[in-house]
Formats: C-alpha cells, sequence, structure tokens
C-alpha cells in the first residue's frame, strides 16, 4: 500500500461527497444526504473498514489463543466468546458470592488479558495504541 | 431537512421572507441531527443559525426541550455556551431548537492526538473552570428537577443498569461485574446537587485553535446530581487522546485544582474512585447501545457503528483492570 491512512480516507470522503451524494439527489432518493453529511459517513466508513479489516485478519488467532488460556479453566466452555465470556462471568459471581478476592482476580485478569487482546487485533491496522490511563 | 421548512418558519418569526441558503448537516453528534445554514431576510437580516433536532433512532433516549432548557440558563453566564433561538416541536419535522452558530469554532477528534498542541494547558484550564462553574448552579435554574443528594449516585446507577439490561444482546461479564461492583460499594452523599453536564469531554467543547475556549456543547444529558459523575466523564481515560491527561489538557491533579477553584467544592478521591468505575460502566452501556441499533437492523449510521466497535473495546480493557485494581 503506497497511500497512507488519512490519504485513503480522505479520498474515499471526497469520492463521496463530489460524486456518490450529488448522484443520489439527482436521482431524486428521498432522504438522501447532502454532500457534506455523506463525506463524515464515508470517511467514518472507511475507518470502520480498515478496522474491520484488521479484525478479520487477527480475529482467528485471537480467539484460538483465548480459548487455550482458558482451557484448563474452563473446559469447553473456553469455547467461543460468548460460551467464554459466559463461564468467566460465572466464575466471577461464584468468587464474589464467597468472598474470595484471590479467585475473582484472577477472573478479572483473564478478562483483561482478552479485552487488550480484543483491542489490539482491531486496531492494529491503524497504528493506536494500548489504552493509556489517566496519571494520577 | 427541506430548506422551505426552516424558511417558513423563520419568515414567521422575523416577519418578512427569509431565504435559507448553505445548509448542511454535521457529521456525527448520534444523539441529536445537526445542521448549520445561514439565514437572509428580505431587510438584508443575516443570521448563521444552527438547528438541533431528534433523530428517528438515537443513541441516547433524550428529554426533548431539556437541551434548550440548559442552553437559555447558562448563555450569557461564566460558561460559554451557543445562544439559543428557538425550540419547537414540529416545525422542523422533529423536535428540535436553533441555537446561534459560533463562528470559528473547532472540536477535538477522538483520534486526534494533541488536539490543542501547545495551547493544551490553556485549554485545560478553562475547561475545567467551565465545569466547576456548571457545578456552581442550581439545577432549578436549569428547569431541572432536583434529587436528594444521598441519592445522586445511586438514581443514575439505576438508570444505567435499567438501560444496560435493556440493550445487552450478549455476555459482557465485565460490564456486569461493574455494576454489581457500583452496587455493593458505599458512596458518599453528593457534596453538592447540582447540574451535571451529563456528557463533559473534549469532543463536545468548541475551541479557537488558538488557545481559547468558544462553547460547552451537547446539553442533552443534562440532569441533576453528583459533580463527581462530570468530573470523573470528562477526566476519563477515553477522552485523552491516548495522553495520559485529562482530555489531553492538564494533568489530573492541575484539572482537578481549577475545577475546585471555580467549583468552590473540595475533591473527594475516594468518591471520585466510584464515580470513575460509574463512568466506564456507562460509557459501555452507550456503546452496547449503539451497537444494539445497529444488530437489531434499526439503524445504519456508521457512527453508531464505530461506537460499538472501537470505543466498546477500549472501555472493556480499561474497565477490567479498574475493577481488577480495586476488587
Amino acid at each position: 500500500m503506497s497511500l497512507v491512512l488519512p490519504q485513503l480516507l480522505d479520498c474515499l470522503a471526497a469520492a463521496m461527497a463530489a460524486e456518490v451524494a450529488p448522484a443520489l439527489q439527482l436521482h431524486g432518493t428521498a432522504g438522501a444526504p447532502d454532500p457534506h453529511y455523506a463525506g463524515g459517513s464515508a470517511a467514518t466508513t472507511a475507518l470502520l473498514l480498515m478496522l474491520a479489516a484488521s479484525e478479520a485478519r487477527h480475529i482467528a488467532a485471537r480467539d484460538a489463543a483465548a480459548n487455550a488460556a482458558a482451557l484448563a479453566d474452563l473446559g469447553p466452555a473456553a469455547a467461543g466468546r460468548d460460551l467464554r465470556a459466559a463461564a468467566w462471568g460465572e466464575r466471577l459471581l461464584a468468587a464474589e458470592a464467597t468472598g474470595d478476592g484471590l479467585a475473582a482476580r484472577a477472573v478479572l485478569a483473564c478478562l483483561a488479558a482478552e479485552a487488550a487482546s480484543e483491542w489490539a487485533s482491531l486496531v492494529a491496522g491503524v497504528g493506536l495504541p494500548p489504552p493509556v490511563p489517566i496519571a494520577e | 431537512m427541506p430548506a422551505e421548512h426552516l424558511a417558513a418558519l423563520l419568515s414567521a418569526r422575523w416577519g418578512e421572507p427569509v431565504a435559507i441558503s448553505g445548509l448542511k448537516r454535521f457529521h456525527g453528534g448520534s444523539a441529536r441531527q445537526t445542521y448549520r445554514f445561514d439565514a437572509t431576510g428580505a431587510s438584508g437580516r443575516h443570521e448563521a443559525l444552527v438547528l438541533r433536532r431528534d433523530p428517528p433512532a438515537s443513541l441516547i433516549e433524550t428529554d426533548r426541550f431539556t437541551e434548550f432548557a440548559a442552553l437559555q440558563a447558562f448563555h450569557g453566564s461564566a460558561v460559554p455556551v451557543p445562544e439559543p433561538v428557538a425550540c419547537e416541536t414540529a416545525a422542523f419535522g422533529s423536535p428540535g431548537f436553533l441555537m446561534r452558530e459560533v463562528p470559528g469554532g473547532m472540536a477535538a477528534g477522538l483520534l486526534e492526538p494533541e488536539p490543542y498542541g501547545a495551547h493544551a494547558a490553556a485549554i485545560g484550564a478553562q475547561l475545567f473552570t467551565a465545569l466547576g462553574h456548571i457545578h456552581r448552579a442550581d439545577p432549578a435554574a436549569a428547569g431541572l428537577a432536583s434529587v436528594a443528594a444521598a441519592d445522586a449516585a445511586r438514581l443514575r446507577l439505576d438508570h444505567w443498569r435499567r438501560a444496560f439490561e435493556a440493550d445487552r444482546f450478549r455476555p459482557e461479564p465485565i460490564v456486569e461485574a461493574a455494576f454489581r461492583w457500583l452496587a455493593r460499594t458505599p458512596v458518599p452523599a453528593a457534596q453538592r446537587v447540582c447540574v451535571v453536564h451529563g456528557d463533559f469531554r473534549s469532543g463536545n467543547v468548541l475551541h479557537d485553535g488558538a488557545g481559547r475556549l468558544l462553547a460547552v456543547l451537547d446539553w442533552e444529558m443534562v440532569h441533576a446530581g453528583d459533580p463527581l459523575e462530570d468530573l470523573a466523564w470528562a477526566c476519563d481515560p477515553l477522552w485523552s487522546h491516548m495522553s495520559g491527561r485529562p482530555g489531553a489538557t492538564l494533568p489530573l491533579r492541575e484539572a482537578v485544582a481549577a475545577w475546585e477553584a471555580a467549583s468552590g467544592l473540595a475533591f473527594d478521591a475516594g468518591a471520585f474512585r466510584w464515580w470513575q468505575v460509574f463512568a466506564q460502566a456507562m460509557g459501555a452501556t452507550i456503546w452496547i447501545s449503539a451497537a444494539r441499533e445497529i444488530v437489531d437492523g434499526r439503524s445504519h449510521d456508521p457512527v453508531l457503528a464505530f461506537a460499538g466497535t472501537l470505543p466498546y473495546r477500549f472501555h472493556m480493557v480499561t474497565l477490567s483492570r479498574l475493577l481488577e485494581e480495586r476488587w
């Protein structure tokens, strides 16, 4: 890829604003957006495409790693984000009910690790760093 | 938004034929649809105006006229806001209001690093001073129903927990854990029940690019409550532009000092820790609600799709770490 991301986004936004939106308006499409708004939509859509492409590249490896990391704790419930999330949620609830802080923190650490991995795979293609906490 | 509707409304209000030009809709702002335009009367009178109206599907359920009342309450005060002009139930196709455009105003983009450049400290001082001034205001002056100081946190927690339960569509153990933590962790009564902006953050203010804060926008979530709710939201890491400083402006201590000086309130670090978790649980709920609009096919707005993706994942990281630290 020779163009940097901002250039690609600007190009896509300008194309939507200058060509797609006026064409819709000429065609008489009810509620067609004005070019300025369509340009903004195009830029956001382009960013979403970049995020989706990054996610698509990484999701299989990410999910396999999360599954492997949770397998010893959760067994078959480790397979797939929703099943795993529900199982971690039950573990956390049980730890809270018994006041077992060690177990609760362990579950939260697993959830935090998977959340960090989900963030990283989403933004790998747009070059964003990990979330930066507010310094106290 | 047909220009003819605006022309008819303003012609009636001005008592002369009014022509509309330069009508364009701003991108973003999913809670309301926002347009700017120029109105020119037959006499030569000219005004640059902004229309905010309700969309068919909204990121946040809003009271239609609360935002207008808040602008009326703060216009001409130490809190810079756009001048409110008119509020209408049906004239705009959906409930909405007109306000004067703030010329030369710029807003920081969420992913824009260091949006204020060399003026970060100056903007930060004005930003947190403005927030302190908001917190001096009596909710009744903005037409807001007051709440008991001891109930402020619980009412907000109940509100957002209900929203989360209504819109969740898959297991969310981090958000569930956050709401449970908030429910079982005591929080002191509000030092003062005041006007809470409800969405006070870097993207909701206009600046001139040269270190001057021009206006505080987007009052659709305004309510009476605990001022620390606003302070925690304004200092949330999502709005820090990856800088580690609230709103990419001042270090936290200096931001808090500016807020204390303007509000006349003392910073309560313990209560603030509760409101920090609340802010992230609220944020997560907003992003889940946005995603639900897309999942259910009620909207194809890319802003909602973005909200349900990137800010959601950001808060999953920060909220899980916050809970792990505070268990």
